[in-house]
């Protein structure tokens, strides 16, 4: 089942992306264009996807429910924590995503806070003062 | 006696207390990244370029470094894989089948000496082997023409889909997915912005760095929260000194494992976990002659050890010779010296000896370092496996984020690497390969400029790519190696274990 929706997937994207191409036209001198290169390999990505949809082999198994759920919550902290790093700062946002993950996968809270406590600020000190990466310490947000 | 000179001035550069603080930094790191489950070459690498790049470390130390820790994680890999029946990293699979059995017979002391010394011998073997061949290979491949460099990457991409395991239509598939990405961007011959959906961010195209730490470090994140259960306990290391007689029992296996992970290696696209792979099952057909394998036999932890060290060294000739990188880690080392403007091929090693050779020369030096970490000092990296996944992985999210964000400073990169983190994560349960896509991505952009020079020689005819010598004879070693490969998945069917991920 799993490799029927992947299948279609892929007839869908490089279906698309064949049709997009028909867009790119310029060249003198060149004989290619940067329109073929394109169709040379998205007209495979349509036969292979459609064999796959026809013919699928495969079917994942995904996690149970609570899998999914700690996925999901995973996949909401780290969109989360790159669109905080500028305004928030390194230091509560590195903070807050070390402890999200580190509860996710199990750690005792205790422990996971510590953690999360040492690490920030640890990571702050030893990559921007210590070896001079810059990194936002407070945010645009703070001024 | 020219390859003895350059050796010697590699050596020279090797020197360097900067290049030697980063061989023994990169070796102690490497095998404790390998060692961690979880954690291998190819994300270990990856959550590191970012950071040579902010460092500002220039392209040889660089190379010496990640090269240093691409060794080390050979090395590491084993150590979990005997203590814990968990591969630290990806080649190791092979090395649990006869370690866990010898560690359960309280014989670890005995299995992790066996295997330091076999992947010591397997990263010589081939690291000299690399001395010897890669520069005949950097001088013949003088010759390969724009159709020639588009036949191989024709046979990069073929032979990945011939040993990964899974179907071969889902290899080529994730091949032109990467390919397919590989274009979004400015055309760099015409100007014409292509796939860019009107956004300026992505005019320059993904970043092949950032999406690689996505791909390889941010999907392991998610594949994590998925287990919970994992291998069995540690088991004690049992006596504290190996014997001398059980090293030697392994020796034999070493040499033979040696020669065919380093043969495994070279091959484009195939790399370290066919070379281990092959060296075992090559070893249990020729010397299992008592049903010993699989219950500890230490010819079946030295075999696999020495092959996949071999094979991470062999990985490097394709990769610096003709830019086609032989692993998924190579392939990572070759995004890096793209991005500082080096582009491997015959000509590097006319225009940059220091770096090659420097490299070669660090190579041969982080051997005797990994050695050393490995055998006297092995306690040191046994105790690291008691860490908990809960404290290491949002370390290594927290690493990868601020090494990304200090090479681009955007927000829009962070978006792309987990973009990237969560389509791995889909096409690895899939069971989609993401070497493939890696490799389409870095070479994409040099595939279509080959073929477009080729054909702008022509005069717009095809027929020009198949008119070179050097291009048949490249696309007949492709077609005999899919046959060969056909034959041993045939073969082997129900033997060995699926090969692994990346």
């Amino acid at each position: 089942m799993t490799d029927r929706l992947a299948g279609l997937f892929f007839v869908l994207l490089a279906t698309g992306y064949v049709w997009l191409s028909t867009g790119y036209t310029a060249g003198f001198g060149d004989p290619l264009g940067p329109a073929i290169f394109p169709r040379v390999i998205g007209i495979p990505a349509v036969v292979l996807g459609l064999s796959l949809l026809i013919w699928p082999r495969h079917n994942a198994s995904w996690a149970g429910t609570a899998g999914l759920l700690r996925q999901a919550a995973a996949v909401a902290l780290l969109i989360g924590y790159a669109v905080l790093l500028e305004p928030v700062g390194f230091v509560p946002t590195t903070f807050a995503a070390i402890l999200g993950l580190g509860l996710l996968m199990g750690a005792p809270p205790a422990k996971g806070l510590l953690t999360a406590a040492l690490a920030a600020p640890g990571l702050y000190l030893l990559f921007d003062r210590l070896m001079g990466l810059p990194l936002p310490l407070v945010g645009t947000m703070f001024g | 006696m020219d390859i003895l000179t350059q050796l010697w001035n590699g050596f020279a550069v090797a020197a360097l207390p900067i290049n030697l603080a980063l061989i023994v930094a990169g070796c102690f790191a490497g095998t404790l990244i390998g060692a961690l489950p979880g954690l291998g070459p190819v994300n270990g690498v990856a959550i590191l370029i970012p950071l040579t790049f902010a460092f500002g470390l220039d392209a040889t130390s660089s190379m010496i470094l990640l090269s240093a820790v691409y060794y080390g994680c050979m090395y590491g890999g084993r150590i979990s894989a005997i203590l814990l029946n968990i591969p630290g990293d990806e080649p190791a699979i092979m090395t649990t089948l006869d370690g866990y059995p010898m560690a359960k017979k309280g014989q670890a002391a005995d299995a992790l000496a066996i295997s330091g010394v076999a992947s010591f011998i397997g990263a010589t073997l081939a690291t000299i082997g690399l001395t010897l061949f890669a520069p005949l290979l950097a001088k013949a491949a003088i010759y390969f023409g724009p159709s020639d460099y588009f036949a191989l990457y024709v046979m990069a991409f073929a032979t990945i889909g011939g040993i990964s395991g899974t179907d071969p239509r889902k290899t080529l598939l994730a091949a032109l997915l990467g390919l397919m990405l590989g274009t979004v961007g400015l055309d760099p011959s015409t100007g014409v912005a292509r796939y860019t959906f009107g956004s300026f961010n992505l005019y320059d195209g993904f970043d092949p760095i950032v999406a690689l730490v996505g791909l390889f470090a941010i999907s392991e994140i998610l594949f994590f929260l998925e287990e919970k259960a994992h291998g069995g306990g540690l088991v004690p290391p049992g006596r504290v000194f190996p014997r001398l007689t059980r090293v030697k029992e392994g020796l034999g296996a070493s040499l033979r494992g040696s020669l065919i992970g380093f043969i495994a290696g070279i091959l484009p696209g195939a790399g370290a976990s066919l070379g281990a792979v092959m060296s075992y099952s090559f070893e249990k057909r020729i010397s299992d002659k008592e049903g010993t394998f699989g219950t500890g036999d230490p010819r079946g932890v030295a075999a696999p050890e020495a092959g996949n060290n071999a094979a991470s060294g062999g990985a490097l000739i394709p990769m610096l010779t003709l830019g086609v990188p032989g692993s998924g880690t190579t392939a990572v080392m070759l995004a890096m010296l793209i991005s500082l403007n080096i582009q491997p091929g015959p000509l590097l090693f006319e225009r940059s000896p220091d770096l090659v050779w420097g490299l070669v020369a660090a190579l041969y030096l982080a051997n005797f370092v990994l050695l050393i970490l490995n055998l006297p000092l092995i306690g040191m990296f046994t105790r690291v496996l008691g860490m908990p996944a809960w404290g290491l992985m949002p370390l290594v999210v927290a690493i990868s984020y601020l090494g990304v964000y200090a090479i681009t400073h955007a927000a829009f990169d962070l978006m792309v690497m987990v973009g990237f983190g969560i389509l791995g994560f889909v096409l690895r349960k899939l069971d989609f390969s993401l070497v493939p896509v890696v490799l389409g991505l870095l070479l994409g952009m040099d595939m279509e400029n080959n073929l477009r020079r080729a054909l702008s020689i022509s005069g717009g005819d095809f027929m020009v790519l198949v008119q070179s010598p050097i291009a048949l004879v490249i696309y007949a070693l492709t077609a005999a190696f899919l046959l060969l490969s056909l034959w041993l998945s045939r073969r082997q069917n129900g033997i060995v274990p699926q090969p692994p991920q990346h």
